[in-house]
């Protein structure tokens, strides 16, 4: 429901990563976001899309689903999650606890200069 | 033309994150245990902390932070119990963040306070992305709400220290399991503490205000 200011605070990390290289060219980004981060992607990567061409002429803009991980509760076999309800794909039974999933940040930027 | 990848890896929420971690020492030093109330609107958080104010105020000095949308009547109804209360009305934001409750913690004398809750705007998803600088979250669902919600929003579960059922008199009246609320919960979070809640009965308040007393007393001893 805040994806709009997550993407203005995107927007401000990557200013601030760009001052660092005033003669550089934003060309793309890239986001994580994690399975258990609250978030909801496809309305992240339409604000962020909207934001960033603001500031940015033809940006691209990349989100990366980080999922988490599970642990199933009757064979213990470890799997990876990124939606409910935690089943595990070998046997079926549900998990016991979820880890991880909970990244929400600007992974890389993509700049492009003169040199 | 050249052309560079660099790797930044910093957090979306660090400047909230920062405000938050800033509270926490704050707390810590003055012993202060918070609670960071999450639900959906409606599930009873604060008739919930109507009561458990009620039973344990004799023995704790407590205050309270009450966030909403809109209007203060959840704080006008907590103040009437006779602890300190702030409002903090976002104005339209779906959650409450670090920031707001930094400003709203100036209100409070936090020598004098053992427990402060904080009740989050009525939201079972954005508040679970956001630390305030809380001791624990706790997640409050009501039976009303299914009994799949655990698995519906994990978020808030995942990171919650307790989970309370709330409104367990109107279970006759409806088609819900506790086994399978249990189940679910517990398929996200293992570790959650669980309490079975009615505010208009009283069923389940003495474990639940008595985990609370226990967790501040752990945190005096600490």
């Amino acid at each position: 429901m805040h994806e709009l200011s997550l993407a203005l605070q995107i927007r401000e990390i990557c200013e601030r990563e760009l001052e660092k290289q005033p003669e550089s060219r934003l060309t793309a980004l890239g986001v994580e976001v994690g399975a258990f981060s609250a978030v909801e992607v496809e309305t992240l990567q339409f604000c962020l899309q909207i934001v960033m061409s603001e500031r940015f002429d033809g940006v691209r803009c990349e989100v990366i689903r980080q999922p988490g991980t599970a642990a199933c509760s009757s064979c213990g076999l470890e799997f990876e999650v990124t939606q409910a309800p935690f089943e595990c794909p070998s046997c079926g039974a549900l998990a016991r606890g979820v880890s991880g999933g909970d990244s929400l940040q600007v992974s890389y930027i993509e700049v492009e200069s003169e040199r | 033309m050249s052309a560079e990848r660099v790797t930044v890896k910093e957090k979306v929420l660090s400047a909230n994150d920062q405000l938050a971690a800033e509270t926490r020492a704050r707390l810590q030093a003055e012993g202060v245990f918070a609670v960071n109330l999450i639900s959906s609107p409606g599930s009873g958080k604060t008739t919930l902390l109507e009561c458990t104010v009620d039973l344990m105020k004799p023995s704790l000095r407590l205050g309270v932070m009450a966030g909403d949308v809109q209007t203060r009547n959840d704080a006008d109804r907590l103040i009437r119990h006779g602890i300190p209360v702030e409002a903090i009305e976002t104005g339209g934001g779906c959650h409450l963040d670090a920031r707001q409750v930094s400003r709203a913690l100036t209100t409070f004398d936090l020598s004098n306070t053992d427990l402060l809750f904080i009740e989050n705007v009525g939201n079972l998803v954005c508040p679970a992305g956001f630390d305030l600088g809380e001791s624990v979250k706790v997640v409050l669902m009501s039976v009303t709400e299914g009994d799949d919600k655990p698995v519906k929003y994990p978020a808030a579960f995942k990171r919650a220290a307790a989970l309370v059922l709330t409104k367990t008199d109107l279970v006759p009246h409806l088609q819900f399991s506790l086994e399978r609320v249990l189940e679910y919960a517990r398929s996200v979070n293992p570790d959650l503490a669980f309490f079975s809640t009615s505010s208009y009965t009283g069923d389940g308040l003495a474990e639940w205000t008595g985990w609370l007393a226990g967790q501040v007393a752990a945190l005096k001893r600490s």
